[in-house]
């Protein structure tokens, strides 16, 4: 064991005579590991962006099979019959609280890109904004009913042209103004703008149909009960879920299929970073072939010049692993982000950089280490006594 | 034994090394042959010069007026047109997309002359309106054959007559002789779409016309959006290539984040393949200084230095872009369905190769001008 741990020091010791090779191998394991972790920022980010969206006590009713609120549609009717539904909160008068929305898409300019984007457009009544957790407005007001003004969501005034406050803006045919932005804590609403539902179905020719219905649930046997109501209820043909499963069935959109992509790439890199692992421990051999072959010949074991070997292996490897985590907390963590989800618009998202991602991370390193490490030790551990006269 | 083979006889004395650093040059070189080629085709998809969609200025997604297919067509300059409705089809399970347009098919053909398929098919298509033709990719995909009669479902669009599905009977299986992207939707007939859809069958979802020449794109674009301005649903009209380019674009900044990959896999193979270079000429000094005592100039020395570096580069560059060639060729044959080919142009292969080139010369000039610089007398005093 005394060995054991003279040999390590040793080895480690003398990491600074090999600067330059260990340098670019804990250069190499650290890109490897930033790009891992950035990729997996994206994937992460959204999904927390998507989960803190849905709420359990909020139902939402889309026509069966249509999946997404862009895709369906429903009636004024149909919305007024769950108004009165089992199972729907009430309000002091006696109204159940809903909320009865149209999703229409147009076009946003990015900032970044300068290019058309998709841009979600939500018509509300005035039930709406309060049945999103956390809704305020950061600045203005709320646009009055009837006329053609927007609030705007903070992701969209981060990421799109042209929608600061007071500013009038032209979406395809129609002006519109700005009359306030909202923030409702980093949920897929704030890439959303909102406007006033009747004003909407107006100007988009939309009659008085609507594409999906919220509704604040009285207790958590709520939701059982209104599934119950809209199953007997024959002119009413819905898909009933929580807020929370709704958003938790949403795939990561574009952002889930980059992400994926995190895992090929590093893993192609961390077979160069391997590579250079393996050529600078193979050197750190050959230069102390000497050095070995002397401790082994005053009685040190064959194992001992193989665990010294491992652990500068594995010690350049994790100290590139810390890097790289580092490079990826500084650079992408926060990083604003936008790509298109399932509703087909584009979602703003902060980048996040996850504990489990970074374990994931260093794992990788230590990895590359211990491969990159394995084949020079067994070189050491097997030196022959006699190269104390070579060189 | 001349030169080169001595420089070859260098390259791989030690085996395990050379092996290495060509696997890793090799890694660097297939990253940028396989993500070159997905980003090339990302900035520039493939496309016909002269073909133009006109689109709903608000978005994509919002309808045109039946009554604006005709009179677009007055716009001089237009070959052939035709147009689409986004169906939003799927197969049994909602989650069994199909990329499915309700179209008018004599028209379509005529504006996608690749489209390809035995002219019997065609004709009983065309002249069946409870026919689907359905492109190749998307037929094997769920197992279709000419003949099978196929319920498709739309998560956009119900029944009038309250019934769940559209029968259709694939009646043709087409190809695309050329990389268009489209070749793998399902194509349905309009006036079927029409008749028996509860909403939506009166407006039209998009146009694609062709336009005599690449040079009146321009004009034909600005005249059919100068007929509808100021209507209650203005158009855009674009090239086929600019609008698949921004529509790619909506999938987010892919072509910085593939950028920022290359470079990262360049930088550290840079940094493994330059100072193993350094540590290579360092433990041949002696040889160096035989070589120069033989009388080899110090050009000479500094060349061969250089050339081993290149060599390797060249090697390894090599290696990594036939691997990308395969990856392609495998994601292709894996990818199938609706996304055309995605290759390694020309331009990526020569930039490849100029790039193998200047990497061979950045990883072996400084050990090159060091063997240059060393004196013999050096070269024989150092351990």
């Amino acid at each position: 064991m005394r060995q054991t741990l003279a040999v390590i020091s040793l080895n480690l010791k003398s990491i600074p005579r090999r600067l330059g090779m260990s340098t670019a191998t804990i250069g190499a394991v650290a890109l490897v590991v930033a790009v891992l972790l950035g990729f997996q920022a994206i994937g992460n980010g959204f999904r927390a962006t998507a989960e803190r969206s849905g709420a359990e006590d909020i139902a939402i009713m889309l026509r069966e099979g249509s999946q997404a609120e862009l895709n369906s549609g429903l009636s004024r009717d149909q919305a007024r019959l769950i108004e009165v539904a089992d199972g729907v909160a009430r309000d002091e008068t006696d109204n159940g609280i809903i909320s009865a929305e149209l999703y229409v898409i147009v076009d946003g300019v990015l900032r970044g890109a300068q290019t058309e984007a998709n841009l979600g457009l939500r018509g509300l009544e005035a039930n709406g904004p309060g049945m999103r957790q956390g809704f305020r407005l950061v600045e203005g007001r709320m646009f009055s009913p009837g006329a053609a003004e927007l609030i705007v969501g903070e992701g969209v005034q981060r990421e799109f042209l042209g929608f600061e406050l007071g500013q009038e803006i032209r979406l395809g045919t129609n002006n519109w103004t700005v009359v306030g932005i909202f923030s409702t804590g980093g949920t897929v609403f704030d890439s959303e703008v909102w406007s006033d539902l009747g004003v909407l179905q107006n100007l988009y020719q939309r009659g008085s149909s609507v594409q999906s219905v919220r509704a604040r649930l009285t207790s958590p046997d709520g939701l059982e009960r209104l599934q119950a109501y809209v199953e007997n209820e024959p002119r009413l043909n819905l898909d009933v879920q929580t807020e929370a499963e709704f958003f938790a069935g949403q795939s990561s959109g574009t952002a889930g299929v980059i992400s994926s992509l995190g895992w090929p790439l590093s893993i192609v890199m961390a077979i160069g970073a391997l590579a250079g692992a393996w050529n600078t421990l193979y050197s750190s051999v050959d230069a102390r072939a000497r050095e070995i072959a002397t401790l082994r010949a005053i009685g040190f074991s064959g194992f001992s010049a193989f665990i010294g070997t491992m652990a500068e292996a594995v010690m350049l490897s994790a100290i590139g692993g810390a890097v790289g985590t580092g490079i990826a907390v500084l650079f992408f963590n926060g990083l604003s982000f936008q790509g298109l989800g399932d509703s087909f618009t584009q979602v703003v998202f902060d980048l996040s950089v996850t504990w489990d991602s970074i374990e994931t991370g260093i794992t990788l390193a230590i990895m590359v280490g211990v491969f990159g490490g394995i084949f020079p030790a067994i070189r050491a551990a097997r030196m022959p006594i006699l190269a104390v006269h070579r060189g | 034994m001349n030169r080169l083979t001595l420089v070859r006889k260098n390259l791989f004395r030690k085996k395990t090394r050379s092996t290495l650093l060509l696997l890793s040059i090799a890694i660097a070189f297939l990253l940028y042959g396989a993500l070159g080629a997905f980003n090339q085709f990302w900035e520039d998809p493939p496309q016909a010069p002269t073909r133009l969609v006109t689109l709903n200025k608000i978005n994509f997604t919002q309808p045109l007026p039946y009554a604006y297919y005709n009179r677009l067509q007055s716009v001089d300059g237009i070959v052939a047109a035709s147009h689409a409705n986004w169906f939003g089809g799927y197969f049994r399970e909602p989650t069994n997309v199909v990329t499915s347009f309700a179209v008018e098919p004599e028209s379509w053909f005529t504006v996608y002359p690749e489209f390809d398929m035995p002219a019997d098919q065609r004709a009983r298509f065309i002249s069946d309106r409870t026919c689907m033709a359905a492109g190749a990719p998307i037929a094997e995909q769920y197992g279709w054959s000419v003949g099978d009669r196929v319920p498709l479902q739309s998560n956009i669009f119900t029944r009038a007559d309250g019934a769940e599905a559209w029968q259709l009977e694939v009646c043709a299986i087409y190809t695309s002789t050329a990389d268009t992207a489209g070749a793998g939707a399902v194509l349905l007939h309009y006036e079927l779409f029409r008749e028996t859809a509860s909403f939506g069958g009166n407006s039209l979802g998009w146009f694609v016309l062709l336009t005599e020449d690449a040079a009146l794109n321009e004009s034909v674009s600005r005249g059919i959006d100068d007929m509808f301005a100021n209507s209650s649903a203005e158009t855009e009209t674009s090239t086929e290539a600019a609008f698949n380019q921004a529509f790619l674009e909506q999938f987010g900044d892919i072509a910085t984040i593939l950028s920022l990959v290359i470079g990262a896999a360049f930088v550290s193979i840079l940094i493994i393949v330059g100072t193993t270079m350094v540590l290579s000429i360092a433990e041949r000094t002696k040889e160096i200084g035989v070589l120069k005592t033989l009388g080899f100039r110090n050009n000479a020395v500094f060349g061969m230095v250089l050339a081993e570096s290149v060599f390797l580069s060249l090697l390894g560059g090599l290696i990594g872009l036939g691997l990308a060639a395969g990856l392609l060729a495998a994601a292709e044959a894996g990818l199938g369905d609706a996304f055309p080919p995605i290759v390694m142009t020309v331009e990526i292969v020569g930039s490849a190769v100029a790039l193998m080139l200047l990497f061979g010369l950045i990883t072996g000039v400084i050990p090159a001008a060091s063997a240059l610089r060393l004196k013999i007398i050096d070269a024989f005093s150092k351990g």
